[in-house]
């Protein structure tokens, strides 16, 4: 394989692995990389599973470029194509770093919120109330599903919420 | 049937948000007995706060958040990746029920909530924005 054609393998393997969605579009680029080069397309494919291995396992195991490089050429691959690899690896590895971040368990993340706030005008009780509230609706993710959470809140409460979270935001900011 | 009207009374003076003696003292009849008429409207009067405030607390409403327990955790490991320090947090709220709908027995659930860091800082973002808000509708 020329160095060219390595440079756009690599290429579409890093795209492939900063939008891992794009399952489709990555095999589509496979089979186009196939027959511009006169390549059958099942021992490349088998040849990308390899390769994606290696990026997959430096990422578990937060390895630098180097040794990157050094995996590559241990693989049997040139020093130029080694050293090309670990380039774009440096480049793309915070992106792929957050990816993973991002992958990890969550336990009943918070999507979304919304909120209104209003004033009680009157009740069956009392005929003149005049109180505000505060309703918030939290969007959750349980599994897969989403859940809708509706919370009334009052003034003071909301107050104590706001400073909790301040509070939370801080102890954050320090770790990290 | 003295009982029943005493309540009737009693949640008149409620609703209306009557607060002042003479208002109480026109609601009985040309002949209602002098003293009795006025130690009931001392008793009345002296209640009436609390009453209001009790029937405040049980409107129906949405569920309401009747406690807040927060923790922060660091993830250092996972499947994806062998070594990290994230640090993220735990929220739980604990929520009550429509009073009105539970009668004696409020049920209170735990919602435990993860946040990451991005999503604190756009909730903050969010609360903030409400607390200008309120304090606009407040300086109206």
């Amino acid at each position: 394989v020329s160095s060219q054609q390595f440079s756009a393998l690599t290429e579409v393997l890093f795209r492939f692995l900063t939008e891992p969605k794009e399952v489709e579009r990555f095999l589509a680029q496979l089979a186009d990389f196939a027959t511009m080069n006169k390549i059958s397309l099942g021992p490349l494919k088998n040849i990308v599973k390899s390769i994606l291995l290696v990026p997959n396992g430096a990422l578990k195991r937060n390895l630098s470029s180097e040794q990157v490089k050094a995996d590559f050429i241990a693989l049997g691959l040139s020093e130029e194509k080694a050293s090309y690899f670990a380039e774009q690896w440096k480049v793309n590895s915070p992106t792929l770093t957050r990816l993973a971040v991002g992958q990890t368990l969550m336990i009943n993340q918070l999507i979304d919120m919304e909120w209104k706030f209003g004033v009680t005008a009157g009740s069956s009780e009392l005929e003149k109330v005049g109180s505000i509230f505060l309703q918030l609706k939290l969007v959750i993710k349980k599994g897969s599903q989403l859940e809708n959470v509706y919370v009334e809140l009052t003034l003071p409460q909301f107050y104590s919420f706001l400073h909790e979270m301040e509070r939370v935001k801080t102890s954050l900011e320090s770790f990290s | 049937q003295l009982v029943s009207a005493l309540h009737n009374l009693t949640r008149h003076v409620v609703y209306c948000g009557l607060t002042r003696a003479e208002d109480v003292l026109s609601l009985f009849p040309e002949n209602f007995h002098q003293n009795l008429k006025n130690l009931l409207t001392k008793i009345i009067l002296e209640n009436v706060s609390t009453w209001r405030n009790e029937a405040q607390a049980s409107q129906i409403s949405l569920p309401r958040l009747v406690d807040m327990d927060w923790r922060v955790d660091i993830k250092t490991s996972s499947d994806s990746i062998i070594r990290m320090a994230v640090p993220t947090c735990l929220l739980q709220l604990k929520i009550q029920e429509d009073a009105a709908l539970c009668g004696n027995n409020p049920v209170v659930s735990a919602l435990t909530v993860e946040l990451s860091k991005e999503t604190l800082d756009t909730m903050l973002e969010g609360l903030g924005r409400i607390r200008d808000q309120l304090s606009a509708v407040a300086n109206k």
